[in-house]
């Protein structure tokens, strides 16, 4: 599967869809007034009044929104995979969290964009702006050829349990992979949940997402409560979300496969010592080997290595 | 001992800004807005970022409390011996022949049977049978004047001179200073995995390839460099190292 030609056309598969839905871009924005009581029928003259909007975010600070997501994962890519370093991933990850995270309060964000996408495929008089259309596919697109980079310094649900890691203990990789199939479940509900008629829809991931209201400081408090158990978990497991539960994870997971640039582990007869295993919280690396589509982009692995250090220290 | 104590007073503090959240949340009426309510609200955003910025703290301070582990290779981890794949299309090496020593005879008549005809003999031998089989050996010691001992002694100085059934192809992987600092122990480490060479041999089970490590190929600007049977393959990495063996081969 791991031709050269292959990301390209998975490349073209992923872009085609977006054909239909370029119209859909300027479908603008109406009330579903149908269902509510008109004027004509409420009576006594009554007017609707004139209904105040907040103001959307410039147009440029969204593209800016973009830019930023672009140039943070090429930054996740050339840290992990040329400079293989721990320490600037983890900068990444904090700027990263307090930009998309605390500052954007974790909206727009790729793995929520995957409803708004599929509503865009499915009703036409739906409205999609192409910022939306670029968040879902550019980390897709980095999945194809570099792995799950966005997962790694970018996402903001994935930076803030990545600097919660204390102390992560291997989960045995029969129970790792049963629980990672629950994400495809999710993905499939979340789907489902979307795809409904506009007035019953109901935006599943964004719903219960677990961060969102720790970088808003408000919301529903079991989502809080929820939210606060994850990160208390997290501390012991690596990540439990996005191993296990999120749906975007699964699509950057199937985008990978076809990935011939990513973490890897050189092997060396007198380093076969295992430590980037044990430093791996996420069982990403089997047989001495990473797996790209369970790799988180951490560089952990690069980090523990006695080999690589002194390779460092010499260059 | 200090980070100990600042990861338990920061905990702490998280802890109690936890308990103020869940205190207001309790005690909240959401029916109505009251002076009282407002004042909770906002008071509840500062606790809010104090538990943020104390979770920071907290978790700075137990990363380095409880977060190093030293990790130290385990005993019990050997070498792993995965199924490493070997190269498409393997058979095992059919049994060696019978050898057909009558070619000895004719080196000799040819060479001459004295002790200055050592080398020249070994050379022969070696360009006909592409090593020195045993038995070849012991018919060149019957036929001449030549002893065991210096056939043993020319054939093991002399690093031309192979002693072991040689694979069908030879890779020379360049060992020079370029390709060493460049990475050729990396390299030659990689295929010996990729061939399944096991340790101290040269050649894979299936005698399709022998790897040799040689001092310099002379193209220090491609380093690291290997060669296929006389084709070269320049600025390596482990894995494009398999993928040129696969394509020279």
């Amino acid at each position: 599967m791991k031709g050269k030609g292959w990301q390209f056309l998975a490349c073209a598969l992923l872009l085609l869809p977006w054909v239909r839905i370029l119209p859909a871009q300027t479908v603008p924005y109406q009330r579903p007034v149908e269902t509510a009581p008109q004027p004509d029928s409420i009576g006594g003259g009554y007017r609707i009044p004139v209904v105040q909007k907040p103001l959307p975010r410039a147009y440029w600070l969204q593209i800016l929104d973009v830019a930023l997501l672009a140039a943070a994962m090429g930054v996740s890519i050339w840290l992990v995979l040329a400079r293989r370093s721990r320490k600037w991933l983890v900068g990444l990850s904090i700027a990263s969290l307090a930009y998309f995270g605390f500052y954007r309060e974790g909206c727009i964000c790729p793995i929520g964009s995957i409803q708004n996408v599929t509503v865009a495929l499915i009703d036409p008089k739906y409205s999609i702006p192409i910022v939306v259309t670029a968040t879902f596919i550019l980390p897709l697109v980095a999945a194809l050829f570099f792995g799950r980079a966005f997962c790694g310094g970018v996402c903001a649900l994935g930076a803030i349990q990545e600097l919660v890691v204390i102390r992560p203990v291997q989960v045995p990789r029969r129970l790792d992979r049963a629980l990672g199939l629950l994400k495809y479940v999710y993905l499939g509900l979340a789907i489902a949940y979307a795809v409904k008629p506009a007035l019953i829809r109901n935006f599943l991931i964004c719903r219960f997402d677990p961060f969102v209201g720790i970088f808003r400081r408000t919301g529903p408090p079991h989502m809080l409560i929820i939210g606060g158990l994850f990160l208390a978990a997290g501390m012991f497991v690596g990540r439990p979300y996005c191993r296990w539960l999120c749906p975007y994870g699964g699509l950057l997971a199937w985008c990978t496969r076809l990935a011939r640039r990513g973490v890897t582990i050189t092997p060396g007869p007198e380093l076969d010592c295992g430590l980037c295993i044990d430093a791996c919280p996420y069982g990403a690396i089997e047989k001495m080997r990473a797996v790209g589509r369970n790799c988180l982009y951490c560089a952990r692995c690069y980090d523990s290595c006695p080999k690589h250090r002194q390779l460092v220290r010499i260059s | 001992m200090s980070r100990r104590r600042g990861a338990w007073i920061a905990g702490s503090m998280v802890a109690l800004c936890v308990a103020i959240l869940l205190a207001d949340y309790i005690v909240a009426s959401p029916k109505s807005t009251t002076a009282a309510r407002l004042a909770r609200k906002s008071r509840d955003n500062v606790v809010a970022w104090v538990l943020i910025a104390g979770a920071g703290a907290f978790l700075v301070c137990a990363k380095s409390a409880w977060g190093r582990v030293s990790y130290a290779p385990r005993a019990g981890r050997s070498s792993p011996q995965p199924p490493y794949q070997t190269v498409a299309g393997y058979q095992p090496a059919p049994p060696p022949a019978e050898l057909d020593l009558a070619f000895i005879e004719e080196a000799i008549a040819r060479l001459g049977r004295g002790k200055e005809s050592t080398i020249p003999l070994l050379q022969a031998i070696q360009s006909h049978y592409r090593y020195l089989p045993d038995d070849a050996l012991r018919r060149l010691c019957e036929l001449t004047d030549i002893t065991p001992a210096e056939i043993a002694g020319t054939s093991s100085f002399y690093a031309r001179f192979r002693r072991s059934p040689a694979g069908e192809h030879i890779v020379r992987v360049c060992h020079g200073t370029a390709c060493h600092v460049s990475g050729a122990r990396q390299i030659t480490d990689e295929l010996r995995r990729y061939l399944a060479i096991p340790g101290g041999a040269d050649t894979d089970p299936a005698r399709r390839f022998t790897l040799d490590e040689v001092a310099c190929l002379g193209c220090c600007s491609l380093a690291p460099v290997l060669m296929v049977d006389g084709r070269p393959a320049g600025k390596l990495t482990p894995a494009s190292a398999c993928a040129a063996l696969r394509e020279l081969s």
